[in-house]
């Protein structure tokens, strides 16, 4: 008699989770449709505006550069940069939970959508190169998320990940500092170590996030000793220029 | 947060987070001792844990340094561990008086005290102890460095939030074993994902357990005589009926029994089962007990935060649930829902659990953890349900005692569900008919299903009743706090909800209408928990329960079944009129 019943409250509790569970849901906002909704995708991939060609930010359609770029306060060692989206709402808490929340394979969610776009947006390069991490934040964390994000590529598009690049001197966290402090804190933050699998390449450099193009700058000036050939920037997003 | 593997002039080897201020309290006892070494780098504590496990054993066996050589040894037989460079080192006089030099580092008992007490009977990662910190303007290290100390003193304890056991990795926090898992610096890493709305649980981070609430006592609150016969004065503007008395006497008895640990108070819908457990709670503060008001729902808890503070004006009583700013509150008597108390580790003698059947505390075994782990060592727990599953009845049948309340305060019968079939043609004249019926006795709380038919059954309804003010609501609905003021201010004529609403919220004079209720989701449970809705309060107490179905499912037999139960329960014992 008790098994009998145990029997239909586990079975009946199946079933609701089938019920529940049959839709995939939204990665970005918990919604029924798909894993990442129309309306997430229109708020925060905005592909009908253009990106700053230097830093990646999101810009209005007729143009190539933002304000800052235009004035030559951003990255000058970079091809191009890119920003997959726009760093606010559903897609900040995103990246912070894949950051900050100890939840890597998150990636794993939007690697498809993501490897897609940055193929048609950016030309083939013979590998990827992730924007280290200093040893005693990876120590913390257990894990350097621009890593991740270029191994989530790797595996979609079959890309190499290149290694050499070495972070060599703590810098302070980015987030507290102003924009001309950003500069000058990361300025000679990298070098290459071993340049023998970069020299020569066409590389695409990624990041999580971009907001000066500061980080991107100083790793490409230290990639650029090392004979790179041409950088590309790629992160998951950036501001936007109203 | 990364620990050290130290060794020290005693000869010890211990784990540390922060060994400079070990070295510090081991410089003001001893002088001209060996040095203090420490083995660099500082890794996570899951995973320096296992290797001191193994190590640890040995260790008496060797003299120091030969152990040094030896725990290198072991560590350069884990794949994950080889890539570090790890060396022993002696912890040098600069280490130390850089520490000394660093004026936020106060070790002095006055400043330690009122940060120590923050952390009494709880337990929280390093993420929530920096906002804790932050919450009482400090810096995260100071806070951290204040619960080593009370680690140093014995009073608390650093554990892996996930952790390597036995049978495998499991969360220190919540219990889960089903963990996520990721490659990570160290090897196969882990989060948990369920007690994750809590902020991360991974085995990169730590727990401080405080141990100082499960060996001490709090200090006695109010001396008098309690019993339930003075519970009407202690407690003005409160009385109980006959029904809530008798079972008041038989909680406070549960309370005071030497033998019995667990019991379930079973109540009819809107019988008041909170108040019946006034006077025992009374009674254990009295005793110098911790008390926790524990219900799953945040709906619950701020329903019932005002009549237990209007019960206990004298007490500040801490309101932990997601929704509240004030996250790690401690105190005698403490009200949270169930994801809260897995923040707090043998810190309460007397448990109140409510609704302990209700979504998501039944068959959760997260929050059944987090309840055993909250409850101290010879601890008591009583569940309050209005609707216990079979297995707990059963269980408490046998070996412990079951506490009936069967009848509301304004004795008369809960109202028994009437099925109104419908079939697809006839759903709108069937709507039409009886919710025109449902509405001249009050306003209509609507229960659908699913989420999904919250909005389009608020719109086809809007078309059926065009001059009614209809809304509708569901529990990740960003309105929902306001639109739930609004229905208990008898706003709407109607209003479409999902089974957020079933529980614990009184509507003055509102009616029941459940649509499909043979659909799956409804268990007999469930049913009799929206049915409860009804006839509530002392100006309203005949509401009635419609149930518009197809056919009339097993669940929908039950329910009504349970529900004349009571009613025959409560007339037997002349609880009716």
């Amino acid at each position: 008699m008790v098994k009998a019943s145990a029997i239909i409250d586990i079975s009946l509790s199946f079933m609701r989770s089938v019920w529940y569970e049959s839709k995939e849901k939204c990665v970005l906002c918990g919604g029924e449709d798909g894993a990442v909704c129309p309306a997430c995708f229109h708020e925060y991939f905005q592909p009908e505006l253009a990106r700053c060609q230097a830093c990646g930010k999101l810009i209005p359609k007729d143009f190539t550069h933002c304000r800052d770029c235009r004035e030559h306060r951003g990255p000058q060692a970079l091809t191009r940069v890119l920003a997959w989206g726009h760093y606010s709402g559903h897609w900040r808490e995103f990246i912070h939970r894949f950051k900050y929340q100890a939840q890597p394979t998150l990636i794993e969610k939007i690697a498809r959508p993501l490897a897609e776009w940055a193929e048609a947006q950016l030309p083939p390069p013979d590998g990827l190169v992730a924007v280290p991490m200093h040893d005693s934040r990876l120590a913390e964390r257990g894990f350097n998320q621009a890593e991740v994000i270029a191994s989530a590529l790797h595996w979609e598009l079959g890309i190499p990940l290149l290694s050499g690049l070495k972070r060599v001197l703590p810098t302070r966290s980015q987030a507290a500092l102003t924009r001309q402090e950003r500069l000058h804190n990361l300025s000679g933050g990298f070098e290459v170590i071993e340049g023998k699998e970069i020299s020569g390449r066409v590389i695409w450099l990624i990041d999580d996030v971009t907001t000066t193009g500061a980080t991107l700058e100083a790793c490409a000036q230290a990639l650029h000793l090392a004979e790179v050939k041409e950088i590309y920037g790629l992160c998951l997003a950036a501001g936007k220029e109203a | 947060m990364l620990f050290y593997l130290m060794h020290t002039p005693a000869g010890e080897f211990k784990l540390s987070p922060f060994p400079e201020l070990d070295k510090l309290f081991q410089e003001s006892e001893q002088t001209g001792m060996p040095p203090f070494r420490i083995l660099i780098p500082g890794i996570p504590l899951a995973y320096l844990e296992p290797i001191f496990a193994r190590v640890s054993a040995r260790i008496g066996t060797r003299a120091g340094l030969e152990t040094e050589g030896f725990i290198l040894k072991i560590i350069a037989k884990e794949d994950a561990l080889q890539k570090f460079d790890w060396k022993w080192q002696n912890l040098e006089q600069q280490d130390l008086e850089q520490m000394r030099g660093n004026e936020n580092l106060s070790l002095e008992r006055s400043a330690g005290d009122d940060l120590a007490d923050s952390l009494s009977g709880r337990q929280l990662t390093d993420d929530e102890l920096s906002v804790l910190a932050a919450g009482i303007g400090l810096n995260a290290d100071m806070l951290w460095r204040q619960a080593h100390i009370l680690v140093r003193a014995g009073l608390g304890e650093w554990v892996p939030a996930v952790r390597r056991g036995s049978k495998g990795w499991y969360c220190e926090r919540c219990g889960e074993s089903e963990l996520e898992e990721w490659p990570g610096l160290y090897g196969t890493s882990f989060t948990c994902p369920s007690c994750r709305s809590l902020g991360a649980s991974s085995s990169m981070k730590v727990i401080y357990r405080d141990l100082r609430a499960s060996a001490g006592k709090f200090r006695k609150i109010r001396i008098g005589r309690v019993g339930v016969e003075q519970f009407s004065s202690l407690f003005p503007g409160l009385r109980l009926t006959a029904a809530q008395e008798q079972a008041a006497r038989e909680v406070l008895e549960f309370a005071r029994s030497a033998r019995e640990r667990e019991s379930l108070l079973w109540a009819a819908c809107g019988a008041g089962k909170t108040e019946v457990c006034f006077p025992a709670a009374e009674w254990a503060l009295a005793q110098g007990q911790a008390v926790l008001f524990a219900a799953p729902r945040q709906d619950v808890v701020h329903d019932v935060a005002p009549r237990l503070q209007q019960a206990f004006p004298d007490i500040s009583i801490p309101v932990l649930s997601g929704a509240s700013t004030a996250k790690f509150g401690s105190g005698q008597l403490v009200l949270a829902t169930t994801h809260q108390v897995l923040r707090f580790y043998r810190a309460f003698d007397l448990i109140f659990l409510d609704e302990l059947d209700a979504f998501p505390y039944r068959g959760s075994r997260m929050l059944q953890w987090g309840i055993n782990q909250a409850l101290r060592p010879g601890g008591k727990i009583l569940f309050l349900s209005a609707t216990p599953d079979s297995a707990i009845r059963q269980r408490l049948g046998k070996a412990g005692r079951i506490i009936r309340l069967p009848a509301r305060h304004h004795r008369r019968p809960l109202p028994v569900p009437q099925w109104i079939k419908i079939t697809e043609a006839r759903v709108e004249s069937a709507l039409r008919e009886n919710l025109a019926a449902l509405r001249r006795r009050g306003p209509v709380i609507f229960f659908v299903p699913k989420i999904s038919w919250v909005k389009l059954w608020t719109e086809r309804l809007k078309g059926l009743f065009s001059s009614w003010s209809i809304s509708g609501s569901y529990s990740s609905d960003p309105e929902r706090q306001e639109k739930l003021i609004r229905l208990r201010q008898g706003g709407f004529d109607l209003f479409v909800a999902t089974t957020i609403l079933e529980r614990g919220v009184t509507v003055e004079g509102v009616q029941v209408a459940v649509m499909a209720a043979d659909h799956p989701v409804f268990d007999e449970r469930t049913l009799v928990q929206m049915a409860g809705r009804a006839g509530r309060t002392r100006a309203h107490p005949e509401g009635e329960v419609v149930f518009f179905a197809a056919r009339a499912t097993k669940a929908m037999k039950t329910a009504v079944d349970w529900i004349h139960e009571q009613n025959e329960l409560a007339r037997s014992a002349g609880l009716l009129d």
